[in-house]
């Protein structure tokens, strides 16, 4: 797993796309930094995530899973990685955890904004801190969806496509019936912007990128048979 | 060593590999050959696990490839068709990623790293990005992640498609030494590379074996007619006469006239007789002189050629058989119905006529 974990963390490196990704994510943050708390003279940074997570989130993430498993497939290297002595879920898994650092390292970088707010008034802490849990949690669902719409296809631009709109829909959805309400993930993210520290959506968040990841798993186990 | 039991692998309704079985043993270097989709490269992703076979078994050193995935895999080493590789790495990182995907131990592995990169001739552009490469370098990196960890079963797809004939020359070598301590399978259409290479070949057609045996006993089976390649200078035409000097010629034929004034021709003649000491001396007493005189050797190409001629036929033979089998089939059922037919109409007919009397 360390291997490809490894590899993975390279290849977003050594291409534009890691850079590309953090770069585009603060961006759109430092906007809404400004917007959400310097215009506002607040200090509620805990919102600059929440904020972020609907507006740049959902559409920066296909960046990073799109060419998880399409591109391997298209190049072929997908033969190089399935003939190895390493089983589905530690090819999975290190595929999964690679992004997940990306999205770490980005949050390291927002503590930059938390530095300038400590400079006016420091902000509420325990908020901060359990909103960038939650901010993670929802990463990795999304990762793991992601994960899982590009071991169907081989066209990266496909997977990238078809995982915005499945975001989309679900951030939409509340807005169109109250009952499609546990379908939002934005949704389940609002409560750890709170500060209070939320054990269902938590679990609920936690579940959603399992399963994704064993759907993805099964997917590329299944593949074997059908190819 | 390797078994392949009765192998079969259906895409949808497309048979893409036909009940197959052949050993490899250990130590020896085996050529697939076949056309463009014969189901070369589909055996070669199933013997690495890289797809499961729709049936039958194949066993690697007395393993189940289905069963044990993770131990079979760490003794095989697999070039795949059209050299995939992560351009974006070195060379020497992609080796080192096969390297750690392949288990080897973190002691070893700087040294082995080390010692295939001398092998496979890399040394040069070790730290170059592999995008970079030219396509020979290209195949020898992906021989490089075939080899790495020192598996003892190497099978490549393809491996000098593509390389100019001096990158050709080396890799058959490596491939011939590589055969001295490894198991080895690897799939080509250049026939002259297996009769070199390899001490078996395989000829498969349209997902079935055709033949199992070695490059020389191949070209003799196939070898139908004794043939002479013989130039000779000939003012007064009696070539042609020859046949009714030495009986046992079949036909001789005037292939090429030289402007030089000599003309080739080729004798043939059945396989147990060799007519050349008889041309020795039968030539010079009609004024005939012997330029150059050499038998006509079968390669494998034309053994590979009259093989897969053989077998579409008999496959062809055999689907007409099916074809009018059915037709016949039919045939005797529309006559059932015509006749049943014909019989309901004379009742009915005759139903009308006894009511008419």
């Amino acid at each position: 797993m360390w291997a490809i974990l490894k590899k993975e963390c390279k290849t977003y490196f050594a291409s534009p796309i890691g850079y590309v990704f953090i770069g585009l994510f603060l961006a759109m943050f430092s906007i809404l930094f400004y917007i959400t708390t310097i215009s506002q003279g607040v200090t509620t940074f805990q919102y600059v995530f929440f904020y972020s997570a609907m507006y740049s989130l959902v559409f920066i993430i296909p960046l990073l899973t799109m060419r998880m498993f399409a591109e391997e497939r298209k190049n072929g290297t997908e033969q190089l990685l399935l003939t190895s002595p390493r089983n589905m879920i530690e090819i999975t898994l290190g595929k999964f955890l690679a992004a997940t650092l990306v999205i770490l390292i980005t949050e390291i970088f927002t503590l930059v904004y938390f530095g300038i707010l400590c400079y006016f008034k420091t902000p509420d802490i325990p908020a901060v801190a359990v909103s960038m849990l939650g901010f993670l949690l929802l990463s990795m669902a999304y990762i793991a969806f992601g994960m899982f719409i590009s071991s169907l296809t081989e066209n990266q631009i496909i997977a990238a496509v078809v995982t915005i709109a499945a975001f989309v829909l679900t951030w939409l959805a509340p807005n169109i019936s109250m009952k499609l309400v546990s379908f939002s993930l934005i949704e389940q993210f609002y409560p750890f912007v709170t500060g209070v520290f939320p054990i269902a959506e938590t679990i609920n968040l936690l579940l959603l990128t399992i399963m994704f990841i064993i759907l993805t798993i099964i997917v590329m186990k299944r593949r074997k048979l059908v190819k | 060593m390797i078994e392949v039991k009765n192998v079969t692998k259906k895409y949808g309704n497309f048979l893409a590999v036909d009940n197959i079985s052949f050993t490899v043993n250990d130590g020896e270097v085996v050529g697939f050959l076949g056309q463009n989709g014969a189901g070369k490269t589909t055996t070669m992703n199933m013997i690495t696990g890289f797809i499961e076979p729709t049936e039958g078994q194949i066993i690697v050193n007395g393993l189940d490839i289905h069963k044990k995935p993770t131990t079979v895999k760490k003794q095989i080493g697999y070039m795949p068709e059209g050299v995939p590789l992560y351009t974006e790495l070195t060379v020497k990182e992609f080796v080192k990623y096969m390297a750690e995907l392949k288990k080897v131990s973190r002691k070893e592995r700087k040294e082995k790293i080390e010692l295939v990169l001398k092998e496979t001739g890399l040394e040069e552009v070790a730290n170059r990005q592999i995008r970079n490469l030219s396509r020979g370098y290209k195949q020898r990196v992906s021989l490089a992640g075939a080899l790495i960890g020192n598996p003892e079963v190497i099978i490549l797809d393809e491996p000098t498609v593509g390389l100019d004939p001096k990158q050709i020359t080396d890799i058959r070598a490596l491939i011939k030494n590589l055969g001295k301590k490894h198991t080895v399978i690897l799939s080509s259409h250049i026939l002259s590379e297996v009769s070199q290479i390899c001490d078996k070949v395989i000829i498969i057609n349209k997902g079935k074996i055709v033949a199992i045996d070695t490059p020389e006993s191949l070209e003799k089976k196939t070898q139908s007619k004794n043939a002479l390649l013989i130039t000779v200078e000939d003012k007064e035409n009696n070539m042609i006469k020859l046949k009714e000097e030495i009986p046992e010629i079949l036909e001789c034929k005037l292939i090429k006239d030289n402007e030089d004034g000599t003309k080739q021709y080729v004798v043939e003649s059945e396989v147990e007789v060799d007519l050349r000491k008889k041309m020795f001396e039968v030539l010079p007493k009609k004024e005939i002189t012997i330029f150059e005189l050499k038998k006509a050797e079968q390669s494998l190409e034309d053994a590979f050629i009259t093989l897969i001629e053989n077998n579409t036929q008999e496959i062809k033979e055999e689907k007409q058989k099916d074809t009018r089998e059915n037709q016949k089939k039919d045939k005797k059922e529309e006559n059932k119905s015509t006749e049943e037919k014909k019989a309901k109409k004379n009742k009915s007919s005759k139903k009308e006529n006894g009511g008419n009397n």
